[in-house]
């Protein structure tokens, strides 16, 4: 069989598993809701309506039915690709998740860029003098950052940026003057393209903290992971062999070690991309950002169970999207791989 | 490269426009009379009166409708959209409510009784708290074009207040009809002095509606914005992001850090009434405080003036009574005050302090950090003054699961909170006391049951309903007299009042509260500098709320 029926082949069995797994963890999350304490009826009317009004809300909502009835209308819009509507506003899932999770999503690839982007700088500035005092700060602060408090150093970043400098904005995705651009709901984009400077500029700097917050805290992951596979590359017989070929260092290490080491990186970029689908809760909570995380942890609180069970679907399936396409693009580049 | 340069020209302004949007400079500075920036926590999932539930969205109803009748900031009671009181029919069964003519709707259609049954129908049909109203209504019909009747289900005396619900708020049957029998969320066509140019669950922006019937808005439009936890909102005051912040949803050390700021005159505050009462739930029908002994030594060895002043710097008053003092029927020593002698000799009549340790498990929200802070201070008060004899076993417990609790009876001292949905007394003591099926002085099914205190007293439910029957000194003599007899047996314990408040720069006017406790949106204003600056040297009335 050749390498290419092999790898749609492998392809095709992951996507077939993808609907057994959603099914999984779509079961997992309703049953969990259910034994789970707590009633919806107490999170939207208070502990103190009446009994007859507590009925007939229950009766509304479908709570009444037995177990096996709601799980049964559960799955059966779940195929017809109908995920409910929330319970407390009324409102389709699939229009609260279409709001929220391009939120999360912009935000999730900016932090990532950054996180990549000052990661890796970091990472591969020791290499010159391994062990030397440009990779002992590379190795601190890959451990530091990764080590952080989410939350703590959120709070921080928050506390002196936008409270005590003044430099940028404490949260939300843009000024309370400026009305959200039009379209797909990543602010960035629909603002450049309708030329608004004013939403973009919003925007940006309301992007700024959480992003960097992030990507600061992310950066520490593709450092260490950078550095040591790099030195691992840099070690190897294949580069020994460039070198004794009279190969500059420069050469070697950016033509023969570097594109090696990145192939490890490319799978924990996968792995957190596909972390961030989900939101960074902690993030969106402290800058107040509207993402999908923070509506989930709203939906919880609330019990809001159809907008619980829809996010944790959608979301899971994305994940599950990612995590092939990242399997697939490292098979594609890495002719190692076997399946 | 025809194909190349078509790429690189976006991508060359879309770089520009970045760079230009990162280098602009901030805004011109905001004149009077400009729109105003309003934060806090809450978020509106929906602007539909009959979604209605939660403070949040009654703040911003208030300002986009009008309610039949309005509570002023004094309690008197004012017609809105009603023109007079109503009145009633002999046998107190039905009310006729002459109606204001030349409102309009956002809409520009008019506002008639026809509207206001529509309105109503529709509450009373899919409305979230419904049960409000048609627990005590039967019908609403139009008997004229400019006059609704009500035919009530028992004569109730509060009915006007009852009618000031921000909930009943009528909305123009035109922009509703599709939504007769499901809520229309992300808009709202009213009759108040704003009307809705922006919906989004983080945000709402509200214009002045220049049709509207009343004195129009003192600032040129409000900017609404959510921001999820409390040291972002007090961030945004303090840097000038926001001009007013409302306090629900801010940390306590918070609310004490911009009370002070007021204090020092860098901030104006303003406070509505305190219609919130904080209070401990008991479970009387199980041990060991079925003992009514013990329940009263309870009632003793609660310091609260030590609590509102360690928890709340003192902006949370102690409390003595489960109707907040404001309001008809107030008492407010009718629970015992603290005194340790009296508590430790009724634990000992108990048998305990003799080397016998009463250990109670008081549960809090966890969620709620004031709470924490509270059952904390008290165990540490207890330990301090009456060690010997009660030992407070403190763990937290989400809201949602702990009212959940509460009504099964597993909670046996439970601190939290409530507001009335109206400023009423019967709306503090109904929902807390009444009882559909009682045992003696136990309540198996009712308000009491899931209040967590199961408690009921022969003939008590009687008394409450009797109480929103009649009205003037009796109803208040009888409102006092079903407080006394709580208080002797002690299933509540009352700790102490809330009321909303709100920051605002010194450049805002300070802000104002209606008698319904909603901060008045429509009042607030920007002071230009010279007169913001005089406010606060000279110490006037602005500079000192």
């Amino acid at each position: 069989m050749s390498r290419r029926s092999e790898l749609l082949r492998y392809f095709g069995a992951r996507l077939a598993l993808a609907p057994l797994m959603l099914w999984l963890i779509s079961s997992l999350v309703f049953l969990l809701l259910r034994v789970a304490p707590g009633d919806p009826i107490d999170a939207l009317l208070g502990p103190k309506a009446p009994a007859a009004a507590r009925a007939a809300l229950r009766h509304q909502l479908g709570l009444d039915q037995p177990l096996p009835v709601q799980y049964g209308q559960f799955l059966g819009d779940l195929l017809h690709g109908n995920l409910g509507v929330s319970q407390a506003s009324k409102e389709p899932v699939t229009t609260i998740i279409q709001a929220s999770l391009p939120a999360s999503l912009e935000l999730g690839l900016v932090a990532l860029l950054i996180a990549a982007v000052l990661g890796l700088a970091v990472g591969f500035s020791g290499i010159a003098r391994p062990e030397g005092k440009v990779d002992l700060a590379g190795r601190l602060f890959g451990i530091g950052t990764y080590a952080l408090p989410p939350f703590w150093a959120a709070m921080v970043v928050q506390l002196v940026f936008a409270v005590w400098l003044g430099w940028l904005p404490v949260g939300g995705r843009l000024p309370a003057t400026v009305l959200p651009p039009e379209g797909s709901g990543f602010y960035l984009f629909d603002s450049l393209r309708a030329g608004n400077l004013q939403q973009l500029q919003g925007a940006l700097r309301h992007l700024v903290l959480p992003a960097s917050t992030l990507g600061l805290l992310l950066s520490g992951i593709f450092t260490n992971a950078l550095r040591l596979n790099l030195r691992r590359a840099l070690g190897s017989d294949y580069v020994e062999a460039a070198r004794s070929r009279g190969l500059s260092e420069t050469r070697v290490v950016l033509r023969h070690a570097l594109p090696n080491a990145l192939l490890p990186v490319l799978t924990i970029t996968g792995i957190t991309v596909a972390s961030l689908i989900g939101g960074a809760l902690l993030i969106e909570v402290t800058y107040s950002w509207p993402g999908i995380a923070a509506r989930l942890q709203e939906a919880i609180a609330q019990r809001d169970y159809p907008l619980v069970q829809g996010i944790v679907v959608v979301v899971a399936a994305l994940v599950v999207l990612v995590t092939v396409a990242v399997d697939l693009l490292v098979a594609l580049l890495d002719p190692r791989v076997r399946f | 490269m025809p194909a190349a340069s078509g790429l690189i020209h976006p991508a060359a302004c879309g770089l520009l426009l970045t760079l230009l949007a990162l280098g602009s400079s901030g805004c011109a500075p905001p004149q009077p009379g400009a729109s105003l920036i309003v934060a806090s926590k809450s978020r509106i999932d929906s602007l539909d009166p009959v979604q209605a539930s939660r403070s949040g969205q009654m703040q911003v109803l208030s300002a986009l409708g009008d309610p039949l009748y309005a509570i002023g900031a004094d309690g008197t009671i004012e017609p809105r959209l009603a023109s007079g009181p109503p009145l009633l029919s002999g046998d107190g069964l039905r009310a006729r409510i002459p109606l204001r003519q030349g409102v309009q709707f956002h809409d520009g259609t008019a506002f008639d009784a026809a509207a206001m049954v529509f309105s109503l129908n529709r509450f009373m049909a899919i409305g979230t708290l419904g049960y409000q109203f048609s627990d005590r209504v039967k019908a609403v019909r139009a008997s004229g074009p400019y006059e609704l009747e009500l035919e009530l289900k028992a004569p109730f005396s509060p009915l006007s207040r009852l009618l000031s619900a921000i909930f009943l708020t009528p909305v123009s049957p035109t922009a509703y009809r599709s939504h007769a029998d499901k809520p229309l969320n992300n808009r709202f066509v009213g009759t108040g002095p704003y009307r809705l140019s922006f919906f989004s669950g983080q945000q709402q922006r509200l214009n002045p509606f220049a049709g509207y019937w009343g004195p129009a808005p003192a600032n040129g439009g409000i900017d609404l914005v959510t921001l999820s936890n409390s040291t972002a909102l007090l961030g945004a005051l303090r840097s000038g992001e926001v001009d007013v912040l409302l306090a629900s949803g801010l940390e306590i050390d918070h609310q004490q850090a911009l009370h002070r700021d007021a204090a020092a005159g860098r901030l104006r505050e303003g406070s509505g009434p305190p219609l919130s009462i904080g209070f401990f739930s008991l479970l009387t029908d199980q041990p060991p405080l079925n003992n009514p002994g013990l329940r009263q030594a309870l009632a003793r060895s609660l310091d609260r003036a030590t609590l509102s002043e360690r928890v709340s710097l003192g902006m949370r008053p102690p409390l003595r009574q489960l109707i907040p003092p404001s309001l008809a029927g107030s008492d407010p020593e009718a629970w015992p005050a603290y005194d340790p002698a009296a508590a430790r000799a009724l634990y000992r009549q108990a048998g305990y302090c003799n080397g016998k340790v009463l250990s109670l498990p008081l549960t809090f929200r966890s969620d709620i950090p004031s709470d924490r802070l509270l059952a904390l201070t008290w165990q540490a008060q207890v330990r301090r003054d009456l060690g010997d004899c009660l030992d407070l076993q403190v763990s937290g417990m989400e809201s949602t699961t702990a009212y959940d609790q509460l009504g099964k009876g597993a909670l046996t001292l439970f601190f939290y909170d409530w507001i009335g949905d109206y400023p009423d007394p019967e709306n503090f003591l109904a929902p807390l006391l009444g009882c559909e099926k009682a045992e003696a002085n136990r309540c198996a099914k009712g308000n009491s049951a899931l209040s967590g205190s199961f408690w009921s007293a022969p003939g008590l439910d009687a008394e409450l309903q009797r109480s929103s029957r009649i009205d003037g000194p009796e109803r208040e003599r009888l409102l006092r007299a079903i407080q006394r007899r709580t208080a002797s047996a002690v299933p509540y314990l009352p700790v102490w009042l809330m009321a909303e408040q709100a920051w605002g720069g010194r450049r805002i006017t300070p802000p104002q509260f209606d008698g319904s406790g909603r901060l008045r949106l429509d009042r607030l204003r920007r002071l230009p500098a010279a007169a913001a600056t005089l406010a606060v040297s000279t110490g006037g009335p602005e500079a000192r709320r």
